[in-house]
């Protein structure tokens, strides 16, 4: 698999307000813009940032038994590669906030009935709770929920859907998934109707998010 | 706008002309009036949103903003119920949408419409699609072969030099199709279709004699003239998104365009945060003088005075002040002796799509995000009694490869899954209708009789419904859609009709018709009123017929010849 051509440096946070200051720059000067994007300040501080110990206690929604279960559900769905996974970007805590925030109640409710029948079909599989299960059993058993084949309820199989979207979501959105697993073009430049592409390429992560 | 006494708030003076609103109509008369040698005031109901500087959400990442794109549901239940409809509404434009909370209005329970807002300083020039296109004689004269509505007083002669005009200034991307119901404009180059896209158009244009697939006509600079350089605006960056503000000036907006034009002169001169309430009419010289004001943040009020007065406060907002500015003689609203103020309310409407899967073509991709899609024009710009429908519809649409938005929905976790969402998905090609709406006398505004806004405007009462004519058009659209794309060898097609209300296509028009007669129009043909020579509405009101097109700039068209005609009339003595 190739390597993304994304910017990999530290400052890789701030690579999308650099393309733009090195653009605009050009335009009216790089000390006016950096002026510009001052009033973003704000508003990006108070964009959700992933953080270390959002299993350390209760979320807005989520018990902390959740959280740690959901963290261990997003190390599944989207685990970690040559790029971080959806638990190293902690997108058990952004989903917390999302639903939180963005959802309705019967959104929030179907994901903490899933997380509630996780638990109750592992410990009737294995008989322990389903954070405690080797990655192996994890697999299967979110494996046997998407299917909703077995014992399971077809019900489980569009929750689980719900829940993945959401973790999709918090994934491909966050600074990781879109610009280092994807490959984001902050300032394009322009419109080509066609590049080569190959399988091997990552996709644009900055498709699709806008109008 | 580097000018600070731009901006006033307490003048006694008489300027030579007010203009009521700053969107693309707004902007567009102050811009000609200024640069005709008129000293100008714009008044504008909302906050200043200064170029660059105001555009809060521009550029920023998802992983940038707080929710990631989305709004915060509590936000939305309480001040955005209507505006978040709109497909531009989101985290990075939420800001330049009006509050619904202060901006009530009336329907039926069974009759919606979504009336969307934008009241700053460049109104919904900042959000708007950008797309534009000219009308033709097939529609200027769809009224009269019909019956519905009046006859358009303009065909095409009478304001083809006022589209290139207008065309030249803002800068418009498109290709020289030659199309008959669809006038070439003065363009830049256009954007590029990607391959599937153009394989689509070798093979619809050969199967389908009359349907053509363009590349979609959009106000973005694909290449600045000198002119547009000099204005302080580059080159399109592709980044597609655009209603958030666009720093590189790319494509027109009030404040990227028409206001430093207008600012250039010296000439101009602005009152934000005043909500127009009247027009001061002067009865024995039937006259306007003014419009009354009500302060935007601390309901105080105030007045303005000029010689000539241009409404541009949006169709709906235009229409309101003139309701709202009855008199004791003239008790039905100013300049309606004719009765049909208020009345023959449209929009488009955009209520069927369809799309598929495009097989090949995995070894390419498209790059950028481009601010434009491909369009087939109207196809049935010629009447024919065996159709079921009157008018037409245009189709929008484009080809993309689906990415993880669409592909996390398969089934699968782990590694195999993040290898494949990492992947470009199958090519997918969609489109959707744009039809056009029949001028009907039922759908109307009117004041409400008791209830009042802050700033104690009455309310309007909108009663607008699509009918028969215009579902029938999208079940034929429907229809169209998915026999083209057959035929095209798109594949798992699905197409599907839906419920919009009117307002959505946020092409709202008509209400102050223009018309030949004053016994059954508000406006002449050059947007001046039968009644009051000194009054001027050259927004979406003026409308006689929706037409299947975009109308922004008709709008510009339409605001820079009244203009040009007001002065004329003023130097003969007639206004």
């Amino acid at each position: 698999m190739s390597h993304n051509q994304g910017d990999k440096s530290p400052q890789t946070h701030n690579k999308s307000r650099r393309d733009f200051l090195n653009k605009i720059g050009l335009l009216v000067g790089v000390g006016t813009a950096t002026s510009l994007l001052g009033g973003n300040a704000i508003s990006v501080a108070m964009a959700y940032t992933p953080q270390q110990d959002s299993t350390s206690k209760a979320g807005k929604l989520l018990s902390q038994a959740q959280l740690i279960q959901l963290k261990a559900i997003c190390a599944q769905v989207i685990p970690k590669t040559e790029t971080l996974g959806a638990a190293e970007v902690d997108v058990h805590g952004f989903i917390d906030n999302q639903l939180f925030h963005c959802h309705t109640t019967a959104e929030q409710q179907k994901v903490v009935t899933l997380l509630s029948n996780i638990d109750k079909e592992s410990n009737a599989q294995y008989q322990h709770q389903f954070a405690a299960l080797t990655a192996t059993q994890q697999v299967e058993l979110l494996t046997q929920i998407e299917m909703g084949g077995q014992s399971f309820k077809q019900q489980y199989r569009g929750d689980f859907k719900f829940l993945k979207s959401l973790i999709c979501f918090g994934y491909y959105t966050s600074e990781v998934g879109a610009s280092q697993e994807l490959r984001y073009l902050a300032v394009p430049g322009g419109y080509k109707g066609s590049i080569p592409y190959k399988k091997s390429d990552a996709d644009w992560g900055s498709m699709g998010l806008y109008y | 706008m580097q000018n600070e006494q731009m901006y006033i708030k307490e003048s006694q003076e008489i300027y030579d002309a007010i203009v009521v609103g700053s969107g693309v109509a707004g902007g567009w008369a102050a811009k000609e009036l200024c640069e005709k040698g008129q000293k100008t005031l714009m008044i504008e109901r909302g906050r200043i949103v200064e170029h660059r500087k105001d555009y809060i959400g521009e550029n920023k990442a998802p992983w940038q903003q707080e929710y990631r794109t989305r709004v915060d549901n509590l936000l939305l239940e309480q001040q955005y119920k209507i505006q978040q409809q709109c497909y531009a509404f989101k985290d990075a434009t939420k800001h330049f949408f009006g509050n619904d909370r202060d901006l009530p209005y009336n329907t039926p329970k069974d009759k919606p419409f979504s009336w969307i807002r934008a009241n700053q300083l460049g109104g919904k020039s900042l959000l708007w699609h950008r797309q534009s296109y000219r009308f033709s004689d097939y529609d200027f004269a769809a009224n009269s072969l019909d019956g519905y509505g009046n006859d358009w007083p303009v065909r095409y002669q009478d304001i083809a030099d006022w589209y290139s005009y207008v065309e030249k200034h803002a800068g418009i991307s498109g290709n020289a199709d030659n199309l008959p119901q669809l006038p070439n404009s003065d363009f830049l180059p256009p954007f590029e279709m990607n391959s599937p896209e153009k394989a689509i158009k070798a093979k619809l244009e050969a199967l389908f004699p009359k349907r053509n697939l363009i590349m979609g006509r959009a106000a973005h600079l694909t290449k600045p003239t000198e002119l547009h350089y000099s204005q302080g605006r580059v080159q399109c960056q592709a980044r597609n998104e655009c209603q958030a503000g666009c720093s590189f000036g790319a494509y027109f907006s009030t404040q990227s365009s028409t206001l430093p034009a207008a600012a250039k002169t010296g000439l101009l001169h602005i009152a934000p945060d005043s909500v127009v309430h009247s027009l001061i009419y002067d009865e024995q010289k039937n006259r306007v003088v003014g419009v009354r004001v009500i302060d935007n943040n601390d309901l105080s009020q105030r007045e303005y005075f000029a010689k000539v007065v241009f409404l541009c406060a949006s169709t709906l907002g235009s229409t309101q002040i003139l309701l709202n500015s009855a008199t004791k003689t003239q008790p039905k609203g100013l300049a309606n002796s004719s009765g049909v103020l208020g009345h023959y309310l449209m929009d488009h409407n955009y209520n069927a799509n369809a799309g598929g899967d495009v097989e090949g073509f995995e070894d390419e991709i498209d790059r950028g995000r481009r601010p434009t899609g491909i369009l087939v024009p109207n196809f049935y710009y010629q009447p024919d009694a065996k159709r079921k429908f009157l008018r037409g519809y245009m189709l929008g649409g484009s080809a993309y490869r689906e990415n993880w938005q669409s592909s996390q929905y398969q089934d699968g976790i782990g590694v195999d899954f993040k290898n494949k969402l990492k992947q470009a998905g199958k090519w997918k090609f969609g489109l959707y209708a744009m039809g056009e709406m029949l001028p009907r006398f039922e759908n109307h505004v009117a004041l409400h009789p008791t209830l009042k806004d802050k700033w104690g405007m009455p309310q309007l009462d909108i009663h607008c419904e699509y009918s028969e004519n215009e579902k029938l058009m999208m079940e034929d659209a429907k229809e169209q859609m998915t026999v083209m794309l057959e035929a095209v060898g798109v594949t798992n097609i699905s197409a599907k009709t839906s419920d919009k209300p009117p307002g959505l296509a946020i092409h709202e028009v008509g209400t102050a018709r223009m018309g030949r007669d004053p016994k059954t129009s508000v406006l002449n043909s050059f947007n001046q009123s039968h009644n009051i020579p000194n009054l001027f509405v050259t927004d979406g009101a003026s409308f006689c017929s929706t037409a299947p097109q975009n109308p922004s700039l008709s709008f510009m068209a339409f605001t820079a010849r009244a203009v040009d005609y007001a002065l004329k009339e003023q130097a003969a003595g007639r206004l």
